[in-house]
């Protein structure tokens, strides 16, 4: 194997984190202000606001993790990290799956698939005339609860990249530092993809999934790779 | 777009750049000004300073809540608060660099970040425009004005903290390890989407816009105030003085807006009994 330069690597690992939320944005099910309405699959709030829920509380799992456990390895930060996502979302998806089905009382069904995958149940005859379905389906479920990992594998790797490059240089500030710049990279890379689904997205079943993840998940990584420069220059920066 | 005069981007733009950069150098200045002459003028000049670099932050909220309008006119599809939010994240990533890359050569880090925010911003629209397909003609204009104001909204908040924009010095010690950066990011980020979040819809107009501009931005200023009190003391309390006064003010004046426009709309008559 070729032995890679540390700071490329560094450089590297923020630029595929970052592209691993980008990622993640797609598999989550969001709905925006149509579900809000129940006129639409998924969650009643903005791509962003999703992401970054989750994201943030991954970053926070595995930023208590790193700093309960400073010799733990990079993959049981990133559990943490995905774990704490992972618990975020499935809990947001379960309160709004409650309200949509005992508070607006609507049937679950998804609109892009005729029979969910997963259940196998058909979900055409459950639409409601000019609506795009309704409630989080399993299949919307499940697919959230992957993006919620990879987005907290992500943040929690990013976390972990940084507090390694500031720590020597500035010890018990390090935390903030790596904190506040991952959640920079963060936004970023969670708008974007919100950009390019255009506001809903069902999950990676939706035709729309496939149409857009690869232009999202390029300009992601171009962008994720000059936040890395910029992180590993600060560090530079630091050094009186 | 309609018969009412509106402050062009161009005009706002020098407004948000010069304002902005004003008021984060003259935290730096003042104090080093007061050393100079010395005495009772030197403690106050001190004193005073921080407040500057939240001044200067609100002149680049009115920029880059402006900044917001126009490409947010166009339909996201994804709600203006996206907007608001990676303007923050370009400009956090930008603002972190700028101060930090110049090491001791403290005077040039505002500049560093703001044109580093710029060329992010402008790669950033350039791939929503060209890779993405947004198909909105502003964005490349727009995303480089909106991620240099985020820049430049977090150096001047901090600044107003941490008393001058100093990065190992002072931002890190007084804005970064005591959390106040969460608060400089999401208030500072509420402060740029807000406005147009708020008023936007077929009656939108431009100086209803910028005063709410005004207040949001005041609204953050009196939360720097309250975080500055701990952190510097005296500093704090001028500007939260300073921000509750904008405040009032500002409101007030969006509140006379508001009723001005709403006027047009309410004098339609009542509907007739009859058909005709």
């Amino acid at each position: 194997m070729v032995a890679i330069d540390p700071t490329l690597l560094n450089v590297l690992l923020i630029a595929i984190s970052g592209t691993l939320i980008c990622a993640a944005v797609h598999f989550i099910p969001v709905g925006g202000a149509p579900a809000a309405m129940a006129q639409a699959t998924g969650i009643g709030t903005g791509t962003v606001e999703l992401a970054a829920g989750s994201g943030l509380v991954g970053l926070i799992t595995a930023s208590y993790m790193y700093a309960n456990e400073p010799t733990a390895p990079v993959y049981l930060v990133m559990a943490a990290g995905a774990m704490g996502s992972m618990v975020m979302l499935a809990s947001t998806m379960l309160a709004g799956g409650l309200i949509y089905a005992y508070g607006v009382a609507v049937p679950f069904a998804s609109a892009q698939v005729k029979k969910d995958p997963i259940t196998g149940q058909r979900q055409d005859n459950f639409i409601s005339k000019g609506t795009q379905g309704q409630g989080i389906p399993t299949i919307c479920f499940v697919s959230g609860i992957i993006g919620a990992a990879l987005g907290g594998i992500g943040g929690a790797l990013i976390y972990y990249v940084l507090v390694g490059i500031y720590s020597p240089l500035i010890t018990t500030s390090a935390a903030a530092v790596a904190g506040v710049f991952t959640m920079g990279v963060f936004y970023v890379n969670a708008v974007i993809p919100s950009y390019g689904v255009g506001g809903t997205i069902e999950g990676f079943h939706d035709p729309k999934f496939r149409r857009v993840i690869g232009k999202d998940v390029l300009t992601s990584f171009v962008v994720s790779l000059i936040c890395g420069v910029v992180a590993v220059m600060i560090a530079g920066g630091m050094v009186a | 777009m309609s018969d009412v005069k509106e402050i062009s981007s161009n005009k706002l733009l020098a407004f948000g750049i010069i304002g902005g950069l004003l008021g984060i150098y003259l935290t730096y200045i003042l104090p080093a000004l007061g050393t100079q002459i010395g005495g009772q003028a030197e403690s106050f000049l001190t004193v005073i300073s921080p407040t500057f670099g939240a001044l200067g932050a609100m002149c680049s909220v009115v920029w880059g809540a402006e900044a917001v309008r126009r490409v947010s006119k166009y339909g996201l599809g994804t709600g203006v608060p996206s907007i608001g939010q990676i303007a923050m994240g370009m400009g956090i990533v930008a603002a972190m660099f700028g101060l930090a890359i110049v090491k001791t050569m403290l005077i040039a880090g505002p500049i560093v970040a703001l044109v580093t925010a710029s060329v992010i911003g402008l790669i950033i629209g350039w791939f929503a425009q060209n890779v993405i397909k947004m198909k909105i003609p502003v964005m490349i204009r727009c995303m480089t004005e909106i991620a240099a104001a985020g820049a430049l909204v977090i150096i001047g908040f901090s600044a107003s903290v941490a008393g001058n924009f100093d990065f190992l010095g002072s931002i890190i010690p007084l804005v970064f390890d005591n959390g106040v950066m969460l608060a400089v990011f999401w208030v500072g980020a509420v402060a740029l989407l807000h406005p147009f979040n708020a008023c936007l819809g077929p009656d939108e107009k431009q100086k209803r816009l910028l005063y709410l501009a005004v207040s949001t931005g005041a609204i953050t200023m009196v939360i720097m105030g309250i975080a500055a009190l701990v952190t510097l003391g005296a500093s704090g309390a001028i500007t939260l003085v300073l921000g509750i006064i904008l405040w009032v003010i500002s409101y007030k004046k969006f509140w006379d807006e508001v009723y001005k426009d709403s006027s047009a709309v309410v004098g339609t008559g009542l509907i007739p009994k009859t058909e005709a």
